[in-house]
């Protein structure tokens, strides 16, 4: 049996050994995967669309945006700070959501009562885990108007 | 007489009267039997305006009576045929059947009327098997919500909720590290299961001595009204000899048993029944025990079996409909659901190691839990409007004991577990001063119900969907969701649909729960994961179908599922269903004002 020969049995002996290993990642139930743990607490939380108007009536407003996921404590409060002047966002309206655990992405979305008719409002959100802790959004100021 | 001959004929007269039932019961149209108890000894109580009491409620509830008694000698025959039990070990265990007595005890207690001072409402008046354990008079459901007490008409405020799974729930405890409360029973939580460590056995607790409930004037006569009872060789066998029995009662202990709480007679006594310390402590204790015995029973397999067609398909004995296998996708995907009723899903497999490595894996979408109760245990503020047509806003005048429900009528707002921690009107004292604190973040919310056996209906009515057959049920903390079609569309299109009006008033050209949902009630903290998810309307329907698969009896009967005698409904659409008994806050007044 000259080198070659001895080359190209070895070949086919790894090729076999590989191959049977892929056989058997395609039957075996208990193939290894990867498992899927909670999203870790985000090192920074950036929005990638919004904050904008997702309805409004006479006296109620809806605001919505998407971050990256938070991570953290399973419920999140999206908070809006408003006011009709946009050097005055005094008042905070502030609602609970709960993370979808494993995406990627997280929807925020805050109801505001209480407002007046057909007036513009002016507004920033934030977010924060359900123990306070903030996630340090930062977003430009945006408005609506009420019908 | 002897007391022991006194029981003896008491036992008698029960039975025989138990055979009446059993045997004419069934064949009495709910329309048309006397009442089975005794006239209350006061005058109706009646502030409403008109609609808000069922027209039929008086035969209703007597037909609720008739199904109870029927109930009541069956257990007192199940309790029979079990045999005596065999003390032994230490600590002393009931060796052999202390499981069923202490459960089949429990039944008992549930299905007593006589524990009420009218003798006219037991627990299960309330909660009974063919509703999943929870409120049995469809005309009730669909106008004044909550159920008469046993002064009538006093009612409270909410729903009746379902007893199956209660004993799941874990005492209430604030998480710190989610910032959530988790645990308790009742919609408010307030039943936190603070000393007894059991929330649903402390929950049985509160109704027998809520003026608007079952309305006893003192704890003790629950005790003294248990040692009048046939079963009471059955409570002290199993919660000790002369635990009912060695108690002084004073002599005007009938008298005081049988007048309702809030009577102006009792004052702010709580306590009205003199007894000595020591027959006190005896007859505090005979209440934890009552509390410990219904836990059993709410526990035993006759409530909280585990035998639906869901748990059929968990065991790979049942497969799922199309429709349904949709629904349960959605439930765990595009619904959301289960981020509040979780499903025991989403957990990854432990393979065994082929190579040495530490086991890894991924969401294969098998169910790790094969008994999930469908609840985080936790509370939410989904942002129910409020209901008009709760019959505990208009009661703002004493009855004839004295007694004002609800002084400040429509002005009441239910803050639910924000109620409780501030210990405030409506609710209970706070047994921990350190969760006070979080009463605003929780304003609004009410506790996560298991999803298990809201769809549970007599089997003759078949659905809680219109056009039916059908059993109307109430949904939620104030009954303002009338079908199960209704909710899901509620936690569908809320934010879709919302307006600020209250529940009547939505603008022309709209329906109300179908293209207008009103204003919340609590306007703070409403749980935005839901509210506009997108779901067609075939969508809502297979989500619909997914959780009537969780509904008991499936695998085996559910027990005592056969024993409605009342009268299913047919005609109209889910989407609408009692929409026709829709009546604005305005109106109500008006009518209430009207000489």
């Amino acid at each position: 049996m000259n080198k070659v020969h001895v080359k190209l049995l070895m070949m086919a002996a790894v090729a076999s050994l590989l191959f049977s290993n892929s056989i058997v990642a395609q039957v075996n139930p208990y193939a290894p995967k990867t498992i899927l743990p909670p999203e870790p607490r985000a090192a920074h939380v950036v929005i990638s669309q919004g904050p904008e108007l997702e309805i409004a009536r006479a006296n109620l407003a809806i605001i919505r945006w998407t971050t990256n996921n938070p991570g953290g404590t399973d419920v999140h409060y999206g908070i809006v700070h408003y006011g009709t002047n946009p050097n005055d966002l005094s008042q905070t309206a502030k609602n609970p959501i709960h993370l979808n655990r494993s995406h990627p992405d997280t929807t925020f979305r805050v109801r505001i009562d209480g407002l007046s008719p057909q007036t513009t409002y002016y507004y920033t959100v934030a977010s924060e885990e359900a123990t306070g802790t903030n996630d340090g959004v930062k977003s430009g100021v945006k408005q609506f108007s009420t019908q | 007489m002897t007391r022991r001959r006194l029981t003896t004929i008491s036992v008698v007269v029960l039975c025989v009267v138990a055979l009446c039932m059993s045997v004419g019961g069934r064949k009495v149209s709910a329309q048309s039997a006397a009442p089975a108890a005794a006239p209350a000894a006061e005058p109706i109580y009646n502030p409403y305006p008109p609609g808000i009491l069922p027209s039929n409620l008086a035969s209703e509830l007597a037909r609720v009576l008739r199904e109870t008694d029927s109930i009541e000698a069956e257990a007192i025959k199940q309790w029979h045929a079990i045999p005596a039990p065999v003390v032994s070990g230490q600590p002393p265990i009931l060796q052999n059947t202390g499981v069923p007595l202490v459960e089949i005890l429990g039944k008992l207690m549930n299905y007593d009327r006589t524990i009420s001072p009218n003798e006219n409402k037991a627990c299960a008046s309330c909660h009974m098997p063919y509703a999943g354990f929870s409120g049995p008079i469809p005309s009730v459901n669909l106008t004044m919500i909550a159920y008469p007490s046993s002064a009538p008409y006093r009612a409270a405020k909410r729903t009746a909720q379902r007893y199956t799974y209660s004993s799941y729930f874990p005492p209430l405890q604030y998480n710190a590290t989610q910032g959530l409360f988790f645990g308790g029973n009742f919609w408010d939580s307030r039943a936190t299961g603070y000393l007894l460590r059991t929330p649903d056995g402390e929950q049985s607790q509160f109704p027998p001595v809520d003026p608007d409930e079952m309305a006893n004037p003192d704890t003790a006569c629950i005790a003294y009204k248990l040692s009048l009872r046939p079963y009471k060789s059955l409570f002290e066998e199993i919660w000790g000899a002369g635990s009912l029995s060695s108690i002084t009662w004073p002599a005007d202990v009938a008298s005081i048993c049988a007048t309702p709480e809030g009577a102006a007679v009792f004052g702010s006594n709580s306590q009205p029944l003199t007894l000595s310390p020591a027959d006190r402590t005896l007859a505090t204790n005979d209440y934890d025990h009552w509390a410990e015995s219904l836990s059993a029973f709410e526990h035993s397999l006759s409530i909280s079996p585990f035998t639906s067609k869901f748990d059929a398909y968990l065991k790979g004995s049942a497969t799922l409909t199309a429709d349904e296998a949709a629904g349960y996708a959605l439930f765990r995907g595009k619904g959301n659901c289960n981020s509040c009723h979780l499903d025991g899903r989403s957990t990854a497999p432990t393979p065994p190691p082929p190579d040495g490595k530490n086991p890894t894996g991924e969401d294969t979408g098998t169910a790790a839990d094969v008994t999930p109760v469908f609840t985080c245990f936790g509370s939410a503020n989904e942002g129910l409007p409020k209901n008009p047509r709760v019959a505990f806003y208009y009661e703002t005048t004493p009855d004839s004991l004295g007694f004002t429900p609800n002084p400040g009528g429509f002005t009441y707002t239910d803050f639910g577990l924000g109620t409780f921690l501030r210990s405030g009107f409506g609710s209970a004292p706070n047994p921990n001063s350190s969760w006070t604190k979080y009463a605003s973040s929780v304003d609004g919310q009410m506790q996560v119900m298991t999803a298990r056996d809201v769809a549970m209906v007599p089997p003759q009515c078949k659905s809680t969907e219109a056009p039916g057959p059908y059993f109307q049920k109430e949904f939620f903390h104030n009954g303002y969701i009338k079908s199960l079609k209704q909710l899901v569309h509620f936690y569908n299109t809320r934010d879709v649909y919302p307006f600020t009006v209250q529940s009547g008033e939505c603008p022309a050209g709209t329906v109300e729960k179908v293209n207008c949902w009103p204003v919340p009630e609590v306007s703070a903290n409403v749980d935005m994961t839901t509210g506009m998810l997108g779901l067609t309307d075939t969508e809502e329907n297979q989500i619909v179908a997914f959780l009537q698969t969780l509904t008991d009896g499936y695998t085996t009967p559910y027990p005592d599922i056969g024993t409605y005698t009342g009268a299913c409904m047919s005609g109209g659409s889910a989407s609408t269903q009692g929409n026709s008994t829709i009546i604005s806050a305005q109106k109500l007044q008006e009518l209430l004002n009207k000489p």
